[in-house]
């Protein structure tokens, strides 16, 4: 049995108001999208709510980079190119394969290395790319006065719609999958009581550091 | 008022021109009756017919005939400026009417028609009925629909049609009435079949039935009078709401220019607005979305079903 404090405060606070961000933006955004279901919020205030919940997501994720580029937590989204595409299968393996043969976990959790290769990549995907991207579409509907008439040809509106709503599904995607990923942990709580606590506890951490 | 003026001016100091003006105005009439307007006197018709009351049952139908008119109604009509009589038989001044005036059927279309002001309006009356004869008005076989004509939308001693210019929201209220005046039902909020449309009042106030109920693609005129059945209606929101919003460009047509330069900014960021729902709204994409993520949550629902097994197959072993 290992403890490993992975999570400063710092992260573990921004992790979880993000997470409440999130859910409020996915309720008023639908809301809005799918306005006139009965189980919605009435549309001004989704309109309201969203728009708040967005800028305080903004602000949250420039909260996050610069965090990540003044304190070492910044490393854990330095993709290790050596070894990369090895432990990439590794990982893919154990989760559509050995997970369900109670194989051991390829890897372990290290104040070098928070992240296995899987997350890693899926966390650079979603804080580096999606996110941004979502933010800046949410922005242009903001100010979408000041946008050109056409972008690519199409209205302009039209094609910042669309990408806010294809980022905005992926983004519930994102999270469906994460959810259930967290589960997979040494045992379902283990990486949840670590984000909420911030230690990791691990019993194999001899084998792998 | 405006009678006594031009009574005046015709028993005047120079009844030579008057009698002139009335050899052209006979000349040119009922055309251009209207140019010289003050000079109609519908009195002696309205003598009897602006009493409210003045009715008879029809003794086939059994139907209540109005032959009320309401002065102010035609005053302020597109038919405001001509006599009684450029329409209806001069025969009429007599009374009791002669019976054989019964028979005279007088239809907006075929008096439009002879008129050669055609190619300076934006719609054609030919158009208007090829329209609504294929309209479901004309089409229905419901009982209630029976004789449906141009009359039953437009009373010729009320109707104005909608200029450039004119407060939108009023144009609205104006046509839906029409709708409304029959269509009970759409006002009921227990039966209205607009139920899935949401903030229906808001819709009523600044759309027009017409906007949903009529093809897109008769371009030209500002009104199609082709009403579609229920189920060819639109209900997609996107052609509204959204940066060109094709339906209501209609409607729209009847802002004026300076309308335009002040309003347009406004109503450009009313439609660019995110918030305009339906702007995102793509089918495709919410169902391709909608499907990936039922079928994610089966696959993941499938892995932790296999975990547990694993799990249980583990707890078992060492049992
Ligand atoms: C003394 C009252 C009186 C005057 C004046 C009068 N009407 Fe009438 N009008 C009636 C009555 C009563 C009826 C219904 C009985 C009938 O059809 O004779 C009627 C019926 C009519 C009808 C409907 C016929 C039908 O059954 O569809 C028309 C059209 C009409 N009048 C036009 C006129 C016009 C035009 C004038 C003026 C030139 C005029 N009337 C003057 C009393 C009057
Ligand atoms: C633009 C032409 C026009 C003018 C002007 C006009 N009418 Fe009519 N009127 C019609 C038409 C068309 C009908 C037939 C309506 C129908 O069939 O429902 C009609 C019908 C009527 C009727 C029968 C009742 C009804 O409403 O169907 C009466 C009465 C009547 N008019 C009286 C008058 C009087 C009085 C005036 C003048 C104050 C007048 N009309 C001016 C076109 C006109
Ligand atoms: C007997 C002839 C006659 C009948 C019937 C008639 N109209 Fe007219 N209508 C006229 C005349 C004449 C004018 C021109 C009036 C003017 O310019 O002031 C006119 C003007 C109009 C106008 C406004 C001017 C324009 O050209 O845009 C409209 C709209 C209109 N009529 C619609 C109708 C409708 C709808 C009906 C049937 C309900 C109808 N008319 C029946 C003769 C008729
Ligand atoms: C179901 C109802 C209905 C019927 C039936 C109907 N109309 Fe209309 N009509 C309307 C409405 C609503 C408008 C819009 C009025 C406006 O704002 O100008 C309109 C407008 C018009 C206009 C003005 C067009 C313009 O662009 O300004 C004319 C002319 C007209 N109708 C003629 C007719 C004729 C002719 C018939 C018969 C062939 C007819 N209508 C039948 C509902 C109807
Ligand atoms: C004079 C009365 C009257 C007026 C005015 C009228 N309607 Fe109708 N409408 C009817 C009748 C009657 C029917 C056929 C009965 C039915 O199907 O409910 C009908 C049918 C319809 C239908 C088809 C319903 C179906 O089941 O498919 C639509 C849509 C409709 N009307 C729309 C309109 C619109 C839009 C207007 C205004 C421009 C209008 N109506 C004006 C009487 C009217
Ligand atoms: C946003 C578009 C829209 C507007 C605005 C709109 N309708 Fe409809 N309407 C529809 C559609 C779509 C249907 C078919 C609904 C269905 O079949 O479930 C419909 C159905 C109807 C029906 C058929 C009812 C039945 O019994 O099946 C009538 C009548 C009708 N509308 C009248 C009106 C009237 C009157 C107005 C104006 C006050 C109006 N509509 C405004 C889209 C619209
Ligand atoms: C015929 C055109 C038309 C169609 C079709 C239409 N709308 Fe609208 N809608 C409007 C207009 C115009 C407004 C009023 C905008 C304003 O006043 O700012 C409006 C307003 C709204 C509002 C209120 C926005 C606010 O600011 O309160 C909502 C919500 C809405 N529409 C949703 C829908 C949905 C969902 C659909 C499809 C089921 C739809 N609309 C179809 C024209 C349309």
């Amino acid at each position: 049995m290992s403890q490993l404090y992975l999570y400063p405060l710092w992260v573990r606070v921004w992790h979880w108001v993000n997470a409440a961000i999130f859910l409020v933006l996915m309720y008023t955004g639908a809301s809005m999208h799918f306005n006139g279901a009965g189980w919605l919020m009435e549309f001004q205030t989704a309109i309201t709510v969203h728009n708040t919940a967005g800028i305080l997501l903004t602000v949250g994720w420039i909260g996050f980079i610069l965090g990540n580029l003044t304190t070492s937590n910044g490393r854990h989204y330095h993709v290790q190119l050596k070894g990369f595409i090895g432990r990439l299968t590794a990982q893919s393996l154990y989760y559509g394969y050995g997970i369900f043969r109670n194989a051991p976990h390829p890897f372990h959790p290290s104040a070098e290395a928070k992240l296995n290769t899987l997350q890693q990549i899926t966390y650079i995907g979603v804080m580096y790319l999606l996110m941004p991207l979502l933010v800046l579409s949410g922005w242009a509907f903001l100010f979408s006065v000041y946008l050109p008439e056409t972008l690519f040809g199409i209205g302009s509106v039209w094609v910042v719609a669309i990408a806010h709503l294809t980022l905005a599904y992926l983004l519930v995607l994102f999270l469906l999958v994460h959810l259930y990923v967290i589960t997979t942990g040494e045992t379902p709580m283990t990486n949840m009581k670590a984000m909420l606590s911030g230690w990791h506890r691990d019993s194999h951490q001899d084998t792998e550091a | 008022m405006s009678d006594r003026d031009s009574e005046s001016r015709l028993t005047g100091p120079a009844p030579a021109l008057a009698a002139g003006w009335l050899l052209i105005l006979s000349g040119l009439a009922p055309n251009l009756a209207c140019a010289e307007s003050e000079t109609v006197d519908n009195q002696g018709c309205l003598r009897c017919h602006q009493m409210a009351t003045l009715a008879y049952r029809d003794p086939g139908t059994g139907e209540i005939v109005d032959l009320s008119i309401a002065p102010m109604a035609l005053s302020h009509s597109a038919h405001g400026k001509l006599a009684c009589s450029d329409c209806h038989s001069a025969d009429f001044d007599r009374y009791p009417h002669p019976k054989r005036l019964k028979e005279e059927t007088l239809s907006c279309v075929g008096c439009h028609e002879d008129q050669d002001d055609a190619d300076q309006r934006l719609y054609r009356f030919e158009t208007i009925d090829e329209e609504f004869e294929r309209s479901v008005h004309a089409t229905s076989d419901h009982p209630k629909a029976a004789g449906f004509s141009c009359h039953s939308c437009h009373d010729p001693h009320a109707f104005r049609n909608s200029r450039v210019g004119e407060e939108i929201r009023q144009i609205v209220h104006d046509d839906n009435a029409i709708c409304l005046s029959c269509h009970k039902k759409v006002q009921d909020p227990l039966r209205d079949p607009h139920a899935w449309l949401p903030k229906r009042e808001k819709h009523r106030e600044s759309v027009r039935c017409l906007d949903c109920h009529t093809p897109l693609t008769e371009a030209g005129q500002p009104v199609s009078h082709r009403i579609l059945a229920a189920e060819d209606s639109n209900r997609d929101c996107v052609n509204c709401h959204s940066k060109e919003p094709q339906l209501l460009n209609r409607l729209y047509q009847y802002r004026s220019e300076e309308d335009l330069a002040s309003k347009g900014w406004v109503s450009k960021a009313v439609f660019n607005e995110a918030y305009v729902v339906g702007m995102s709204r793509s089918p495709l994409i919410d169902r391709l979305a909608l499907a990936v993520i039922g079928i994610t949550v089966l696959v993941l629902g499938a892995h932790g079903y296999g975990r547990y097994r694993a799990y249980r197959r583990e707890q078992e072993d060492q049992a």
